[in-house]
């Protein structure tokens, strides 16, 4: 899913990389392909898939990462 | 990106299609409900149904979140929003939903502290920036952000924010499944599963439509490579007579889901008895609200709402689209009255709309030469 869907709103989320580790949040990355939302960064909490590494792929949905993604 | 590129790849989704064909059985017809507006957008975004044979027919379901909330919710958000003191934020695609005194974008107009955030944890940021305004946050969508809603209550707590609340409508998806399979006017034969909400609630919560209602279910990604996985995958049940929860989207959805998502949701939310939802009318134990312990985080419990019930607009056909009764283009006033520009029903409003994706994609002459009137 990309970033010409709402991103916060229903059941869109999307796939991001961990870059930074903050305690109980951590900055994500949009990979470059995934149109508008590539190479965005946000701060995502991340209590619900803790403990995070950096590099993962987190499901994230309206600042919060749901799920990792396993390839 | 890798991931993104796996699952786009034009040669594969021909082989798919392939495959999906030589399933078809001559003669038949294969009504399968994509229950989630992310999947109706991506059918529309990826041309999915160009891809199919005729005797396939997709029926978009009842999960755009934005579209199901009954008009009077949104008038008492506007109602809240107006009050002085308020900061009301909310999601974008709310901003621009119709009420029966305009959308909260003329509440913004007309001088109401409207704000748009990408997250609930944005607003309660906000909370501790105005301490001296009441910050609100229209909580909507369904089990895939409510973990967010309900982290940022905890966080609330934690903090002591006595200036922050929520407007909870969050909705559950399972409920309104059952309505509908209950519903005389709708014959469908399978279901796309929504793939963010089972990442939360699992593939279990689904095995009912399975065991009671014998029609198979396969929870599906949002790439074009998933959804026609997935329709594949239901093809397949169907016509080896079996009926299943399946998982397409391995790559986030487990049986049990999030185990921690569920318990932030259950520690700080709870069922309500009944709930409104446009077009499918009040259905049981289908919607969440604040639980009495953090009821001083509840919008509904801290302002006086007028709580009326609207009816929609006598044009709009958003009850029929949300229930898989009516498809968009065959609604009186799709792309006349109705247009994303301006909108009389919530179905053109969201980009998970129907209407909105049909809308968006151009795709309405071709399914009108597909299907006769």
């Amino acid at each position: 899913m990309d970033a010409c869907s709402c991103i916060t709103c229903g059941d869109v989320a999307i796939v991001a990389r961990v870059v930074e580790l903050r305690g109980q949040s951590a900055v994500v990355e949009c990979d470059p392909p995934s149109r508008g939302a590539g190479g965005a960064r946000e701060e995502v909490a991340v209590e619900l898939v803790a403990p995070v590494e950096l590099g993962e792929q987190l499901l994230c949905h309206a600042g919060v990462a749901l799920e990792r993604v396993v390839q | 990106m890798k991931h993104l590129s796996e699952y786009r790849s034009g040669e594969i989704a021909a082989g798919l299609a392939e495959r999906i064909a030589a399933l078809v059985e001559p003669g038949s017809s294969y009504k399968l409900m994509e229950i989630c507006g992310g999947h109706t957008h991506a059918i529309y975004r990826h041309g999915i149904e160009d891809l199919l044979p005729a005797e396939v027919q997709l029926v978009h379901g009842p999960g755009c979140p934005v579209c199901v909330i009954p008009m009077g919710r949104q008038d008492d958000a506007i109602a809240i929003a107006e009050q002085d003191g308020v900061i009301f934020t909310t999601f974008a695609d709310m901003l621009r939903v119709p009420a029966t005194n305009g959308s909260l974008l003329d509440a913004k107009a007309r001088g109401a502290d409207v704000r748009m955030v990408y997250s609930p944890l944005d607003a309660l940021r906000l909370a501790r920036e105005n301490p001296d305004r009441q910050v609100v946050f229209f909580a909507i969508g369904f089990e895939t952000t409510a973990p967010s809603t309900a982290l940022t209550l905890l966080r609330a707590g934690a903090e002591g924010a006595n200036n922050f609340s929520i407007f909870c409508n969050h909705v559950l998806v399972p409920p309104p499944l059952r309505a509908i399979l209950d519903a005389p006017d709708l014959q469908l034969d399978g279901f796309i599963g929504p793939g963010h909400v089972s990442t939360v609630i699992g593939t279990q919560p689904y095995e009912f439509i399975a065991s009671e209602y014998r029609k198979p279910v396969v929870v599906a990604g949002f790439e074009p490579l998933d959804v026609l996985q997935s329709i594949y995958m239901l093809l397949r049940q169907l016509t080896e007579g079996r009926c299943e929860v399946e998982n397409q989207y391995v790559r986030v959805v487990r049986r049990e889901g999030n185990e921690r998502a569920l318990a932030v949701i259950e520690e700080t939310m709870e069922v309500r008895d009944t709930f409104e939802w446009r077009g499918l009318g009040f259905i049981e134990r289908s919607a969440l609200g604040v639980r009495e312990r953090w009821g001083q985080f509840d919008a509904e419990r801290r302002f006086e709402l007028p709580g009326t019930r609207v009816a929609d607009p006598p044009a709009c056909q958003c009850g029929e689209v949300l229930r898989g009764a009516l498809r968009p283009w065959e609604c009186k006033v799709f792309g006349t009255a109705c247009t994303p520009e301006r909108p009389i029903g919530t179905c053109m409003v969201s980009s998970e709309g129907a209407c909105a994706a049909y809308y968006n994609y151009g795709r309405l002459e071709r399914r009108s030469e597909r299907t006769p009137a």
